[in-house]
């Protein structure tokens, strides 16, 4: 009862967290998942939890699972494009088994 | 000029500074303190919905046409400090332009704690002031920030030679009033006006508001404090803007707003308030805006000039300084 499915990861800074589900949902992902996150990168510590006046500097995590490597290819392309000239992202992607039987 | 120093020198006692420097001191010795984000959160709409409630009330209770002139004035401001970095920071070597122009809608913008440190300080100062002067923020704040939106979008498109990118100001105004501190303000106004909200207010938000300004004060200086990382990393030509920017707002709109005091009678208190304003730079609801707004500005050069260094100057030089200034205008 498990299927190979593709999980894209991108963990982005939080102001483009609205955007960024909006962007995967319009490309055709039947969903995904959000999470707080923080970190080092090439662009500074960014951290979540400590008392931060403005939300600029936190990071969320977003995946989104795929039936299909071309839709995870094609979100990633439609990030690419508009978000990594200007913003702290990143993107990757694994093959998972999902294990309940879902149509991605 | 040594009574205003006396004056001056009284205001710097004032707890609440005392609050904002402890928290730079804990948080520059690596405390563990922490206070949690939604509790800050909370304290500002708290603050700014007290803030409302109070300016609503006394539009209730005033004449509606003594609010057009300060108003004006607010925006006047907003736009012009926004053009002051323009041609002043901007043309600083190695400073690129968008950077120094979202710094300047940032310290344009306004900030909801300092505007809450200055009115008890006022009241204790026993400086009369109109209560619905706090409603100007959002006059000087949306101004600032959709200015220094366009100024950064016109010049990036120019350079880059497309010109098809039109700027769209309704969705920076709309972010600007859907933003959570100007909807906190703007809510409490509409419930002071629209109700009768003086036994809760009396009871409940009057009673609270020191308390929780002065541990806001606490997590603003923290918050100063950790961002000074930031701000090492970007030229030092952003540290001494915002240092001296603050200082240089509130003087011209302190002007302006004594200009208004001979015209309509404006209280100087008002004038004070005006100057805070100015002086202020935006804390909460700026550097979100600014960040989808010009997305190639560097975070850490606005956030880290307005936040470790302007925020502390308006509420620890400026509030006294005008406080002070006011008290000696009303021959004290």
């Amino acid at each position: 009862m498990s299927q190979q499915v593709w999980k894209l990861v991108i963990v982005a800074e939080e102001i483009l967290s609205k955007k960024l589900t909006k962007l995967i949902k319009d490309a055709g992902a039947t969903g995904y998942t959000v999470m707080a996150a923080g970190g080092e990168g090439s662009r500074n510590v960014r951290s979540t939890g400590e008392p931060s006046v403005s939300h600029t500097l936190s990071n969320v995590k977003i995946e989104v699972l795929t039936g299909t490597r071309e839709l995870a290819d094609k979100i990633t392309h439609l990030i690419e494009s508009k978000y990594y000239a200007d913003y702290s992202i990143i993107t990757y992607i694994s093959q998972v088994e999902a294990l309940r039987d879902h149509k991605f | 000029m040594s009574d205003f120093l006396t004056l001056f020198i009284k205001q710097l006692q004032s707890p609440t500074l005392g609050f904002l420097i402890g928290g730079v001191v804990v948080a520059s010795f690596g405390s563990q303190l922490a206070i949690p984000d939604s509790i800050y959160r909370f304290i500002t709409f708290f603050l700014l919905l007290k803030i409302g409630l109070s300016g609503g009330i006394a539009i209730r209770n005033s004449n509606f046409s003594e609010v057009l002139l300060p108003a004006l004035a607010a925006v006047v401001l907003g736009i012009v400090i926004v053009l002051i970095s323009r041609y002043t920071l901007a043309r600083l070597p190695g400073i690129k332009l968008p950077d120094a122009v979202a710094t300047g809608g940032l310290f344009g913008a306004v900030s909801g704690s300092t505007l809450a440190a200055v009115l008890p300080q006022l009241d204790s100062a026993k400086i009369p002031y109109e209560a619905w002067t706090a409603a100007l923020y959002p006059f000087m704040d949306i101004p600032a920030l959709v200015t220094a939106i366009v100024v950064a979008s016109v010049y990036i498109s120019k350079r880059t030679g497309n010109t098809s990118d039109k700027v769209e100001i309704w969705p920076i105004v709309k972010e600007s009033l859907q933003s959570s501190a100007v909807t906190a303000l703007l809510l409490g106004v509409a419930l002071g006006i629209a109700t009768k909200p003086e036994p809760v207010y009396e009871s409940f938000f009057s009673p609270l508001f020191r308390g929780f300004l002065s541990i806001l004060m606490i997590i603003m200086g923290m918050e100063a404090a950790q961002r000074m990382n930031e701000l090492r990393k970007v030229a030092q030509w952003f540290a001494i803007y915002a240092f001296i920017a603050p200082i240089l707002h509130g003087f011209l709109a302190f002007g302006l707003g004594l200009v208004i005091h001979k015209i309509t009678g404006f209280s100087i208190g008002g004038a004070v308030v005006l100057a805070v304003i100015a002086a202020s730079s935006s804390d909460i609801s700026g550097p979100p805006t600014l960040r989808a707004g010009i997305p190639s500005a560097n975070p850490s050069a606005y956030i880290g000039a307005s936040t470790a260094i302007g925020t502390p100057v308006a509420i620890a030089i400026c509030i006294p300084l005008f406080i002070g200034l006011a008290e000696m205008m009303l021959g004290r």
